[in-house]
């Protein structure tokens, strides 16, 4: 029997499965590796660490479940978190560790260039919001901050490049991930001169540019027998995680858009052309030639209620998180829609869309003394998805959606994916397979292998398990809490800079 | 409880007991200046707070205990009265000697019931998790009591008795660090603190015994919680790390491949080259030279 595998570097830990072609899940895993945060506002990963984690749970999945039910591997699809950069020295070797896309050591140098002509001419050219997470900012930070690092560097790469180098030898990079470098122009397809001037790197400096089905070589002899693989196992660069989840989803025409939940979280829709906004709002990242995956991300998704289950759960066990995290839902869903009027701004991490304010931070609103703790738990979960609805809104200026397809830990709380419903007015899909992603990229390879003659038809195969309809009366309520949510977020921008300073120096 | 100070070599009681430095309950009613000025001491100090509050300075750290705390200063370890003396209020207290002091290794003596193994855990555990004060720690005192208790009336066995009343006052206080500076919620923060230790000694022959103390869990439920959050077992992870790390050293050509091995805590280089090549289908060797 065959069988495709997919390998899935994500934020904590690297997911690898197995398909049959049907698209089953023959067989699944994970290994999880550690972020580092040596400094505030830095975040990063052990690419060696990196690497052997996914070896070894590759290994294992090959040797203890696939070949007992023998299964032959046709293919291995890679994909990855975007945003990481890892620099690697003449002979190869990384200098420090990968920096990841929650890093935000670049604040200062992604302001300046948001606010310059030239910020927004590389917006508009590479559809990478200018922000501490691209690449092409903190390849700019090292180059003002890490001059060491900088002139040793013989290559800036993201992790997925550094991972398919050490397996074939080639350093390469497809043009979906390479669209969220800040780097790629993403109507040319090719390395943007101007960001790479800013950024002070030559195109030679990068990986070679491939499509998403591109194959940047064989797997090494070694790795072939260590992982008990036929020569022509084929090795495809494939794509972004965050694509992924959008084809996974099954969310392939203009009228849908996929809502993605889980410690972060984005709102994206697909399309033949890019999104326009002068306000520099969305991101616009190329999945194939003529595909765009366009949409906003949040930074306090799921990671925001954990935080609240960790201060105010009721903990009897000890470190059963999500046990406390059930109990906090099934309470929060005896407080009316609404809340009774109390408001949640979820800013824990600062935002990114659509308000796009690092220094935001986190508040109750509208407390009256007949609040309990129970309207704080659903307020909590309101204000996530307030946010989130936030992003959709303005999405919904370019776009007609018509209907949600939800995927990540968070958004397919059956809880949540109802308030969406209600919130966004609209009917919510909510896929079979959890882990969109991955199926995304099986869905890559699916057609690589001609099993589907193009996207449209590769997404339309995904089913759904139950569609949520939206409760009309709840969305009264909700719009109009929203609007006070709205008005919140902006109105407080003067108070955001101040208490945000305050806990600057203070801390 | 009433007041009292034994002191080796000066009260009978602690004849018998080389180890027992000091014991005490003290009610201090005024302040007297520079009475708790810097020092180090070599053995190991225990204070619980019956009433008052006070403001201590304990290895670089500023610390308010009120009663029911209680606060632990290590061999070597700086302290002193915030304000250089000693606070109003009424404290119980005892000094235990150790054998032996390296970092991170204290070796209690022979009067110590406690396995070897146990030993360096409690040690590890105590210098790792580097919390000086432990809040609300009623049980303490009970233990504190009970070996004054024998202490003072010498029944039958009391030798015995004291000596392992103040082991167990070792293991309550171990368990309670771990619990505290854990607060037993957040297992990704817990798992990086250990992973931060692990790394910081890599050369060490970690057992999943000492990884379970330091976050203050049962064995099995240790190994449960790892192995769901992480994928591997407890071992298997290390290995990852051990490897991990190796790979860097390996990329740098100036050290040799045995120094590797035992830097990053494999038993011999024919450990290290068997293990590596079973992970990374390379032998160190061919790993080095490859591009």
């Amino acid at each position: 029997m065959e069988c495709v595998i997919t390998v899935e570097l994500g934020t904590n830990a690297v997911r690898i499965f197995a398909f049959d072609l049907n698209g089953n899940v023959v067989a699944s895993a994970k290994g999880s590796y550690p972020t580092f945060h040596v400094q505030p506002d830095h975040s990063e990963q052990d690419p060696e660490q990196i690497f052997i984690t996914m070896l070894y749970v590759l290994k294992n999945l090959i040797t203890e479940k696939l070949q007992p039910q023998k299964y032959a591997v046709q293919s291995i699809c890679f994909i990855a978190s975007m945003h990481s950069l890892l620099t690697i020295d003449k002979q190869g070797a990384p200098i420090g560790n990968a920096i990841t896309w929650a890093d935000n050591r670049g604040k200062r140098e992604a302001q300046e260039l948001k606010d310059s002509d030239l910020g927004k001419a590389l917006y508009h050219a590479t559809g990478t919001p200018l922000h501490p997470m691209s690449p092409l900012v903190k390849i700019a930070w090292l180059k003002n901050n890490d001059k060491e690092r900088f002139t040793q560097a013989s290559k800036f790469l993201s992790i997925k490049s550094y991972i398919l180098q050490q397996l074939t030898g080639e350093y390469v990079i497809d043009f979906s991930l390479a669209s969220a470098t800040g780097l790629l122009n993403i109507h040319t397809v090719q390395w943007e001169a101007d960001a790479l001037a800013f950024a002070g790197i030559r195109p030679a400096q990068l990986p070679e540019l491939m499509s998403v089905f591109g194959v940047p070589g064989k797997l090494r002899k070694e790795y072939q027998k260590l992982l008990g693989l036929r020569a022509n196992t084929k090795v495809m660069v494939g794509s972004s995680d965050g694509c992924m989840a959008t084809l996974g989803a099954g969310a392939w025409r203009e009228d849908k858009a996929t809502v993605t939940i889980e410690d972060s979280g984005a709102v994206r829709v697909v399309g033949r052309q890019v999104l326009h906004d002068d306000r520099q709002r969305f991101f616009n990242y190329l999945l194939a030639e003529d595909y765009y995956i366009s949409g906003g991300p949040t930074n306090n998704g799921g990671v925001v209620f954990e935080w609240f289950a960790k201060q105010f759960g009721d903990f009897s066990a000890p470190f059963d998180t999500e046990q406390i995290m059930e109990n906090l839902i099934h309470e929060a869903a005896h407080v009316r829609p609404g809340s009774d009027g109390l408001l949640f701004l979820p800013y824990l991490l600062g935002e990114r869309a659509p308000i796009w304010n690092a220094n935001a931070r986190g508040s109750y609103f509208g407390l009256n003394i007949k609040h309990e703790r129970q309207h704080f738990i659903r307020a909590t979960i309101e204000g996530i998805l307030y946010e989130v609805y936030s992003i959709g809104k303005i999405l919904q200026e370019h776009r007609t959606i018509k209907s949600l397809s939800v995927n990540g830990s968070f958004a397919t709380i059956p809880f949540c994916a109802q308030l969406m419903a209600d919130i966004f007015n609209k009917p919510v899909n909510m896929v079979t397979n959890s882990n969109s992603a991955s199926r995304g990229a099986f869905l890559l390879s699916a057609i690589d292998m001609g099993l589907y003659p193009n996207f449209e038809e590769a997404a339309g195969s995904t089913a759904y398990r139950e569609t949520l309809q939206p409760r009309e009366h709840d969305h009264a309520t909700y719009g109009q809490y929203f609007q006070v949510f709205e008005r919140l977020s902006v109105k407080l921008k003067e108070e955001f800079e101040v208490i945000a300073e305050l806990q600057r120096v203070r801390r | 409880m009433n007041q009292f100070f034994l002191h080796h070599g000066v009260s009978k009681e602690l004849e018998a007991f080389g180890h027992i430095h000091e014991m005490g309950i003290r009610k201090n009613t005024s302040i007297q200046l520079n009475s708790l000025c810097p020092t180090t001491t070599d053995d190991i100090r225990i204070y619980y707070i019956l009433d008052g509050k006070f403001e201590w300075f304990i290895n670089g750290r500023d610390h308010i205990l009120f009663p029911g705390d209680l606060a632990v200063i290590l061999p070597g370890q700086p302290f002193a009265g915030s304000r250089g003396f000693v606070d109003i209020g009424t404290l119980c207290w005892i000094c235990i000697g150790v054998k032996q002091v390296d970092s991170r290794k204290m070796v209690l003596g022979d009067w110590s019931g406690l396995s070897e193994s146990d030993s360096i855990t409690i040690s590890k555990v105590l210098h790792l998790n580097n919390i000086a004060v432990l809040s609300k720690v009623k049980e303490a005192f009970g233990i504190l009591q009970a070996i004054k208790d024998e202490l003072c009336q010498q029944e039958i066995g009391y030798g015995t008795r004291v000596n392992h009343l103040i082991d167990d006052l070792l293991i309550f206080i171990a368990r309670q660090s771990s619990h505290q500076t854990n607060l037993r919620r957040d297992f990704p923060e817990t798992f990086t603190k250990l992973e931060e230790a692990l790394r910081q000694n890599l050369s060490h022959q970690w057992t999943v015994e000492e990884m379970a103390a330091l976050i203050g869990l049962g064995t099995t439920a240790f190994s449960e919680k790892v192995k769901n959050y992480t994928g591997f077992s407890p071992l298997n992870y290390l290995i990852n790390i051990r490897i991990s790390e190796a790979i860097k050293l390996l990329k740098k050509q100036e050290i040799n491949v045995t120094e590797i091995a035992l830097e990053t805590g494999f038993y011999s280089s024919q450990h290290f080259s068997t293990t590596f090549k079973k992970l990374t289908g390379y032998t160190p060797v061919e790993f080095r030279k490859k591009k």
